[in-house]
């Protein structure tokens, strides 16, 4: 029972009668509505423009997708009634829909909607979803449950970007109500429905009386709160004011753990972190000459003792992007901690030591700190680095311009191994940081994005880590591990490896 | 005094236009390019375009200043790349968030400070001068962050008696609007009670030594009376201390609304930057520029009002 500040109200003109923050939910609804705390706000609700990890986090309650991933990173059919089936020469694939199943707006979910929005999604102006859905020319209605993608090239990615905010699909009726306004009241197919929004606070959703699974659902509602800093997120956890907080930093995670009344779930993720080093023959730096000098900074980084001093030993270092769980992925060869071997490097290099090296790195705290580490390591073989904290956007604009010596950043990683190399170490791609440019890579990746045979791209794949590797401009430095701390009272939560929780069958116990 | 008024007014418009600028080329100045940041994590060159087009971003910067002004003259402050919510409106759920806030820390460092600053001075040199200092002390070197998270520890976590976060609207639950206020209040009052502590001390010390006290004294006025007279004539000072920390609290809020999930207007702004949501900076900057001016120019009359010197040319400086 709290203690109910007892001050003269009517007496304090007090300027404050706006309604930010207030629900607006009874009291038994209350007692049943989760209360998530995530990090970081969504931006905008519309599928075919949101681009953010919290948009992804919030569309797991509001809006289901043709496909997802099971903890495996297998495909399984969420709207689609089967996984989908691709044309002998990959230009043509079929998705049936699960019949039966309404938008939360009531009206039918069908092929002609899901027409509606992935042509919405290939061809508005500023569709975030344009570049995933390239390789799509055409969709047709077959039948009302069936709907026909036919291919400028054969994807095998295609199937994975359905399993994310591709697969999203919007309800024709508020689209056509709302137009670009769709973000303020979104409509798909979900557990729960959209009810409001205060921006920078809170976002509530509903249970949706028209979903196909209700019965199983249990909460009244979910209000994902947003909480940037992880030591408030876990007070407020402690506190009872939210039920479950996402993301939470690996030591409040650990601290957490060891309280009666709480339990941490761990996601071992696709997410990765990694160090680029600008190589652009025009960035002039003693690092983007040599490679000698890459190596020598790969071989002074000890990827165990980072995550043991930053990480708490939570993270799962690793020296390749695919995650343990793809199966595609090889078994990465790793420069080994060396640092006597990368002393008589720097001497070969005839490089006279130090050798300055500007570390850019966002400002969040661990980052700083694993920033930190770095350079602790790196100057103990005969670097001088400096870091350079700023906040993430600026970090971006001046790596994507090629104004960096060496960049940490992470990448939240995808399902589909093309996501985790295409645009990331093909030329000019936007998110090769590295300035990377090796005509092999790019046929290779593009190699593996047009077979479906997962062995085949398994082998390519190989052969791209391999000579990104032989280039010494991106290290890889571990997968990350993401923590949901939660009250013991909420149970049936879904933590899986793309690092988001889903919430559709957890309840709370008294 | 109609020529006063009209110079000081010609002045704020200046100031007003002066200040749109400088926010409008300041917050271009940001590295990065919105339209690539909300085109997302593999921006096209089609979409970065068109977004691009959309915000106005293409055209020349004196050509994207002058629509701006001209919009916002007419009550258009564009709306949110966010959620796409009308600047407006989202500037008029978040100013009396943070108006709130700052009202219940100026009442607060107010009641408190002077409260103290009282004791201090009328108990010199005792245990409770000590006492009092070492508050004043505590509060100006105690940051925000750290104060608001022990708070939370104790009242929320431990204590249970208050929430550890959230807003609710005054007209909505007026109970549960103060509930959740009062811890962000103390934290964002604190530092100010012991400025006004310290002052009030020092200002009420010098006025318990002047003549009139020690004549009022020798006339055997009782000692309460006494004080009261002194405190009256300190609080001139203590006034103009609390008018010069209200810029210090409008920051200190920016840091407690993150701490507490308030969505008030430094939220916003710290929200606005992180995300490059020019609307949105834009709006929030010059709301503030513009309530600030408008402050100091009421402030300027009401000087001009009571001092008829301060009418003449550079009188009021």
């Amino acid at each position: 029972m709290r203690l109910r500040v007892v001050m003269l109200c009517a007496v304090l003109a007090l300027p404050s009668c706006a309604t930010p923050g207030s629900s607006g939910v009874s009291a038994d609804e209350s007692s049943n509505t989760l209360v998530v705390s995530t990090p970081t706000e969504p931006d905008s609700l519309d599928p075919t423009f949101a681009d953010t990890f919290a948009a992804r986090l919030v569309f797991t309650s509001l809006c289901e997708k043709l496909y997802d991933v099971d903890n495996s990173l297998r495909l399984v059919p969420q709207l689609a009634a089967a996984l989908p089936s691709t044309s002998k020469d990959g230009k043509t694939v079929t998705i049936r829909l699960r019949k039966g199943v309404r938008f939360n707006d009531g009206t039918p979910f069908d092929a002609a909607a899901v027409k509606t929005t992935l042509d919405r999604d290939r061809t508005a102006k500023e569709s975030a979803r344009a570049s995933e859905l390239e390789a799509v020319s055409r969709v047709e209605v077959v039948d009302p449950a069936t709907v026909r993608l036919r291919l400028k090239h054969p994807s095998a990615p295609l199937a994975a970007q359905l399993a994310d905010r591709a697969g999203l699909i919007a309800s024709p009726t508020a689209l056509k109500r709302l137009g670009e306004n769709f973000t303020t009241a979104p409509v798909c197919v979900g557990p729960f429905r959209y009810r409001s929004r205060v921006s920078g606070n809170e976002l509530s959703l509903v249970r949706s009386p028209y979903y196909y699974d209700r019965n199983k659902v249990r909460l009244s509602g979910i209000t994902y709160k947003f909480i940037a800093n992880s030591s408030v997120a876990t007070a407020n956890l402690q506190s009872g004011d939210v039920d479950a907080a996402e993301h939470l930093d690996p030591s409040d995670a650990v601290n957490l753990e060891s309280e009666r009344g709480f339990r941490v779930l761990r996601s071992k993720t696709i997410a990765y972190q990694s160090l680029s080093v600008n190589v652009r023959p025009d960035a002039g730096t003693a690092l983007s000459r040599s490679a000698d000098l890459r190596r020598a900074l790969e071989m002074s980084i000890n990827r165990r003792a980072l995550n043991a001093a930053v990480w708490n030993g939570q993270e799962v270092p690793d020296c390749g992007p695919l995650p343990v769980q793809s199966p595609m992925r090889t078994e990465p060869s790793c420069t080994p901690f060396d640092p006597a071997g990368a002393r008589a490097l720097i001497k070969r290099s005839g490089v006279k030591p130090p050798i300055k090296v500007e570390l850019m790195a966002s400002t969040g705290a661990a980052t700083q700190r694993e920033a930190q580490a770095v350079q602790a390591m790196a100057n103990d073989v005969g670097f001088d680095v400096s870091v350079r904290p700023l906040d993430l956007v600026s970090a971006l604009v001046l790596a994507r311009s090629g104004k960096f010596d060496a960049f940490l950043v992470g990448w939240s990683g995808r399902v589909d191994p093309d996501g985790d190399t295409n645009g990331l170490v093909t030329t000019g791609g936007p998110n090769n940081f590295a300035g990377l440019s090796d005509p092999k890579i790019d046929d290779l990746v593009a190699q593996a994005a047009a077979t479906d045979d997962t062995k085949e791209r398994a082998r390519l794949y190989a052969q791209v880590d391999r000579r990104v590797s032989a280039h010494r401009a991106l290290f890889y430095l571990y997968h990350n591990t993401w923590f949901l701390g939660t009250s013991r009272r909420l149970h049936g939560v879904d933590y899986r490896p793309d690092g988001i929780p889903r919430f559709s069958t957890a309840y709370l116990s008294r | 005094m109609i020529e006063f008024l009209l110079r000081r007014t010609g002045t704020a418009v200046v100031t007003v236009v002066l200040a749109s600028i400088a926010v409008f080329l300041g917050v271009r100045a940001l590295p990065g390019d919105p339209a690539v940041v909300l085109a997302g994590e593999d921006p096209t060159p089609e979409a970065v375009a068109a977004i691009r087009h959309q915000f106005g971003l293409d055209k020349p910067l004196p050509i994207q200043y002058l629509d701006y002004v001209g919009q916002a003259l007419h009550g258009n402050l564009g709306f949110s790349t966010q959620d796409k919510a009308p600047v407006t409106t989202i500037l008029s759920e978040r100013l009396p968030v943070t108006l709130e806030l700052t009202f219940l820390a100026i009442l607060v460092g107010v009641l408190v400070g002077i409260a103290a600053g009282v004791a201090s001075a009328v108990r010199r040199g005792t245990a409770v001068d000590y006492a009092a200092n070492g508050f004043g002390l505590f509060g100006l070197s105690i940051p925000h962050f750290w104060l608001g998270l022990v708070g939370i520890v104790i009242f929320s976590v431990h204590w249970h008696v208050l929430p550890s976060s959230g807003f609710v609207g005054l007209a909505d639950d007026p109970l549960g609007n103060l509930e959740r206020m009062v811890m962000p209040a103390l934290v964002l009052g604190l530092g100010m009670a012991a400025v006004v502590m310290r002052q009030t001390r020092s200002s009420l010390l010098s006025q318990l030594g002047a003549d009139y006290v020690r004549t009022a004294r020798a006339k055997g006025l009782r000692r309460p009376r006494q004080v009261g007279h002194a405190l009256r004539n300190s609080l001139t000072t203590v006034t103009t201390v609390i008018g010069l920390h209200l810029a210090a609290l409008i920051s200190g809020a920016v840091i407690v609304e993150q701490i507490f999930v308030i969505p008030g207007f430094g939220k916003l702004i710290v929200d606005g930057v992180s995300s490059r949501n020019y609307p949105v900076i834009q709006g929030a900057v010059l709301v503030a520029v513009v309530g600030y001016v408008v402050i100091n120019l009421l402030v300027d009359v009401a000087y001009a009002y009571l001092d008829p010197r301060q009418r003449t040319a550079g009188g009021a400086e």
